[in-house]
């Protein structure tokens, strides 16, 4: 995909972007209020675990919206978004009403835009470069929502199309993990005319986007349809088989796949290693959350229910954390609450998701951490012990670090606990896999930017890569390893020379 | 408590003392399964040779003080539980933990003799061995608070 300044210089030049650039005047797009989104009440949104919360834009408010975007001659925007989205050109399309012109702008870079509408931490991406932050200190522009509108429009319309795919040519490649990072890999792979599969250690496809973020956040319905798309694109997948286990690399050679791209995530959980730890209701966010999403534990019918409890603790600040508190609020806890040892502005989570846990009754306990988990006659957890937390002077990188305060330990009641302390990747391949190279953290070492690993016929990317990152960035990386690995098989196998 | 005759004396102990941690760090790197464990604890027992050479520096003449700066605590090992070094498959974070603990040990050792010296120079010179443990340990601490504590 060309990027060059040039390119979207002129892009930015074609008629129907310098009349619109005319038609409305600077000051009066900045006159306008930033669109609120629509979301379900509080009080109704905490009854089910499946309702999504943020409901959409109206076309008009759409397109109201996407006035105030000022077609910036140096879209500051599209810096701070790790695939770089022509970010103007596809809210442009929704000023003058073609959405799907936008999303078919959207696509160009990101495979997922209805998934990344949703979950993108936005407000310290493109949001934070938008030109209304820069310099005008307002509101940037709602690019998230808007994002989010056009692919939702694009869904809903029913005319997704199938993209052009090149002339089979009977390459095989296998797919390990079915996340964003895959699945975005196993797209842009058919496309390119390889026989691609893709194979699941879960019974679901979809990564964490499935058995991780919860429903009222990012509806099932939405990541179906990509799957069901790249389906379409002649894409297999094989769900209940771990690779390193099932079978190996070696046999999936055997089998006649040339080349393998390793997206297996970071789904290890971490733990705090304090006394306690073991009690009988303490659980990883992971645990918690696959149970919930993936084997409906929620429901009252089913054979291994989640456990409920009246006081529930969650201890972290990142999306993990707000997603497994905001479940155990809808699973019926009078008390759902945080426990961070740093400060708010330090949470990792999305902007979008404190709030919304606030307006559903969640406590933060913030620069408060954990010591000691006190468990009852019956080995089950009962209390934490924690102490209050200051800041201290900021070291040499310039981050204050926490400091726990002398004598300002206490107890809080809590008959489940969710760990959502961090994640490492998921050790079976990098373990399994003679002589691929891996860092100190378990990540896999790939060549920048080629995603390739210390084997050649292996490209990694996702949390594999990066040890627990955004899907953005493991989509990203998806693409990257499937052009790399394009040129690298076309050349191996198919006599050809490439070009990027 | 253990005696010393001369500073000489205080400092061949210290000296030894980061030889014996070098010298688990290389045992334990033996031990490790995997690749990537065995290559960090050997830059574990390099730094700890580092140390060393720094107290050789200051056996042969080299001059040191005691920092006015109170180097900060983020008491991160206080809490922890032991690792279990008899482990083949010991992970990062186990390894980030079982190395602040032992400089909190070393650290508490060249406290307490500190307390207990009698004069001025020796006095000083546990001061400040007790003030590099407490450096090695915060910069284990600041790792493990930046990579392991994420809580993402
Ligand atoms: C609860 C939660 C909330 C999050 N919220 C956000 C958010 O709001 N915004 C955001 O940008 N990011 C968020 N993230 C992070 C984001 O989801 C991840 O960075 C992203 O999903 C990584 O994608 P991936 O494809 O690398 O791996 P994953 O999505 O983890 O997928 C890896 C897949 O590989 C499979 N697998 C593993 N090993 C094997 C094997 N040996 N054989 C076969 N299959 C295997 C796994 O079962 C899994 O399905 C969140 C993460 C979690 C856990
Ligand atoms: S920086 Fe903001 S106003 Fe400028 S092009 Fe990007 S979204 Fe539009």
């Amino acid at each position: 995909m060309e990027r060059s300044e040039e390119y979207i210089k002129n892009e930015r030049k074609q008629e129907w972007r310098v009349e619109l650039q005319k038609k409305t005047k600077a000051k009066d797009r900045m006159a306008i209020e930033r669109v609120e989104m629509h979301e379900m009440a509080p009080e109704e949104r905490i009854k089910s675990q499946r309702v999504e919360v943020n409901i959409g834009l109206s076309k008009e408010e759409a397109m109201l919206e996407a006035t105030r975007c000022m077609d910036c001659v140096n879209p500051t925007c599209m810096e701070g978004c790790p695939v770089s989205i022509n970010i103007p050109k596809f809210i442009k399309n929704i000023e003058r009403g073609d959405i799907l012109g936008a999303a078919a702008v959207l696509k160009e870079t990101s495979a997922l835009p209805a998934v990344c509408g949703r979950v993108c931490p936005q407000e310290a991406q493109c949001e934070a470069r938008c030109f209304y932050v820069e310099k005008l200190n307002l509101k940037s522009v709602a690019i998230g929502h808007l994002e989010r509108f056009a692919a939702d429009f694009e869904r809903e319309s029913g005319v997704i199309s199938v993209p052009e795919l090149a002339e089979p040519n009977g390459v095989k490649v296998a797919v390990i993990g079915s996340g964003p990072s895959g699945l975005s890999f196993a797209g842009d792979m058919a496309k390119s005319g390889y026989d691609v599969t893709v194979f699941e250690a879960l019974h679901e496809i979809g990564g964490v986007l499935k058995y991780g973020i919860p429903e009222f956040r990012l509806p099932n319905a939405v990541v179906d349809v990509e799957i069901e798309n790249l389906r379409k694109m002649g894409v297999k997948f094989i769900t209940n088989y771990i690779v390193g286990q099932t079978a190996s690399l070696d046999d999936l050679k055997k089998e006649g796949f040339k080349a393998f791209y390793v997206g297996s995530g970071a789904g290890l959980p971490r733990f705090m290693n304090i006394p306690g730890e073991n009690s009988n209701g303490i659980m990883s966010s992971n645990e918690y959350l696959t149970r919930v999403n993936l084997m409906g534990a929620d429901s009252e019918e089913s054979d291994t229910p989640i456990l409920r409890g009246k006081n529930v603790v969650v201890v972290g600040g990142g999306n993990t954390a707000m997603d497994s508190v905001r479940t155990a609020k809808r699973l019926g806890a009078e008390r759902a609450m945080i426990v961070y040892r740093r400060s708010e502005e330090e949470m990792p989570a999305r902007l979008e998701e404190v709030h919304h846990a606030k307006q559903e009754g969640i406590e933060f306990l913030t620069l408060t951490n954990p010591i000691e988990y006190i468990a009852d006659d019956n080995h089950r957890v009962s209390q934490i012990k924690v102490q209050k937390m200051e800041l201290g002077e900021p070291d040499a990188s310039g981050r204050r670090r926490p400091i726990p305060m002398e004598g300002s330990e206490y107890t809080i009641d809590a008959t489940v606990v969710v760990v959502a302390v961090g994640v490492s990747p998921n050790p079976l391949i990098p373990n399994s896999v003679e002589g691929l190279e891996v860092s100190k953290w378990g990540t896999i070492e790939v060549v920048k930017d080629k995603m390739q690993s210390s084997i050649p016929e292996v490209f990694a990317g996702g949390d594999i890569v990066r040890g627990g990152a955004t899907v953005i960035l493991a989509m990203g990386d998806g693409r990257k390893a499937a052009a790399n690995m394009d040129v690298y098989l076309k050349e191996k196998y198919l006599s050809k020379k490439v070009e990027l | 408590m253990k005696e010393f005759n001369s500073l000489e004396d205080i400092l061949d102990f210290a000296i030894n003392e980061e030889q014996l941690a070098a010298d688990f760090y290389t045992e334990l790197a033996g031990k490790m399964k995997h690749q990537e464990m065995k290559n960090t604890f050997e830059q574990y027992a390099l730094e700890e040779l580092g140390h060393r050479a720094k107290l050789e520096a200051i056996k042969n003449g080299k001059k040191y003080k005691v920092s006015e700066a109170k180097i900060a605590d983020l008491k991160i090992a206080d809490y922890l539980l032991d690792v279990d070094v008899d482990k083949t498959n010991i992970t990062y974070q186990e390894a980030l933990i079982l190395a602040m603990k032992k400089e909190k040990i070393a650290f508490r050792l060249y406290n307490d003799l500190a307390s207990a010296a009698i004069d001025e120079p020796s006095k000083k010179l546990f001061l400040m061995l007790a003030q590099e443990e407490a450096k090695h340990k915060l910069r284990f601490e600041v790792e493990y608070d930046s990579n392991i504590l994420t809580e993402n």
